[in-house]
């Protein structure tokens, strides 16, 4: 049967899933201190000495959960920080389209080209009000991709892009704008995932 | 420890483990006996707490760390400060001078803020 110390890591192990090789890093580290606090203790060896040396050290629940918080406030950095690029490659992308259809005319609807304008006008929106208001929540980032995956499609959709023979470096910053807008989206959805399962480790562990 | 306390250095906890390693380095374990012993055991935190303030230290390159084994030791995982960490130790030394003589002068009603 285990002890204490080693129930304790592995819980602390299983909390910390969202990070593996953090995950294994603390269990080592824990361990070790939990062996020298509970050496420390009168009594030891003996299931008391560790129960002491836990009790001081902390809930592990409680542990992973600052560990979860610290990564979110990473992943919100880099999340907002792949917003920005990709804001950035998508309005030079909008310009080179309107350049070119300048030359060529719209090839679909009318409403395409309010779609894509209005998108990105929200996308920038959006982005300001959280960046100064929310920049730690999930739903701003969620609603900017949102706004800029409808601008970036209706773009690519009112020029025709790939059917007509766009010229390359239109094409180029079309392929670039939804390659970020991909990495964007994966930025979002492990914020949300890291956000979520942060909640649920507070939850549990109060 | 006091809740008021508790919450205190929750605030300063990094600058207290910036400055517990600025004897030289050591284990998670050992930093903890330091801030413990350094405040005479009026700050009795969880220990827990402080390994998520030394990976935070550490992501920011103000502090280093490795695995090191005593002969016939346990492993352990060493932290020390690095420049950049003794810099900014300096740094939130003079702050929290600043602000602690503020609020000493507000507390304690003598002369006024800001001199």
């Amino acid at each position: 049967m285990a002890g204490l110390i080693e129930s304790y890591v592995r819980d602390l192990k299983r909390d910390l899933h969202f990070d593996p090789a953090l995950a294994e890093r603390i269990a080592g580290e824990v361990e070790s201190h939990l062996w020298e606090a509970a050496e420390a203790e009168p009594g030891y060896p003996s299931a008391d000495a560790e129960r002491r040396a836990i009790e001081r050290f902390g809930v592990a629940r409680e542990i992973a959960s600052r560990f979860a918080a610290d990564a979110m406030a990473r992943q919100s950095r880099r999340t907002w920080i792949a917003l920005l690029v990709t804001t950035g490659v998508t309005f030079i992308a909008m310009r080179l389209r309107v350049l070119w259809l300048g030359e060529t005319g719209d090839t679909l609807s009318t409403l395409l080209p309010v779609i894509d304008r209005y998108g990105f006008v929200a996308a920038i929106a959006t982005g300001m009000v959280g960046w100064f208001a929310f920049r730690r929540s999930f739903f701003p980032l969620a609603i900017c991709l949102s706004a800029l995956v409808a601008s970036i499609t209706a773009g690519i959709v009112r020029a025709g892009l790939f059917a007509d023979g766009a010229p390359l470096h239109v094409l180029l910053t079309a392929a670039g704008e939804i390659a970020l807008a991909g990495v964007l989206a994966f930025h979002v959805c492990t914020l949300g995932r890291g956000l979520w399962r942060t909640a649920l480790l507070r939850r549990i562990g109060q | 420890m006091l809740g008021m306390e508790a919450e205190m250095l929750k605030g300063h906890l990094d600058a207290i483990v910036l400055a517990a390693l600025e004897s030289g380095p050591a284990h998670g374990y050992a930093i903890i006996e330091a801030i413990k012993s350094r405040s005479g055991d009026t700050f009795d935190l969880a220990e827990g707490t402080v390994y998520p303030a030394l990976h935070r230290l550490e992501e920011a390159g103000l502090l280093s760390s490795s695995w090191v084994t005593p002969p016939g030791g346990r492993k352990r995982r060493m932290y020390s400060l690095t420049r950049k960490g003794t810099g900014a130790l300096a740094e939130r030394r003079r702050s929290w001078g600043r602000f602690s003589q503020a609020v000493s002068h507000l507390l304690g009603g003598g002369r006024t803020w800001p001199a």
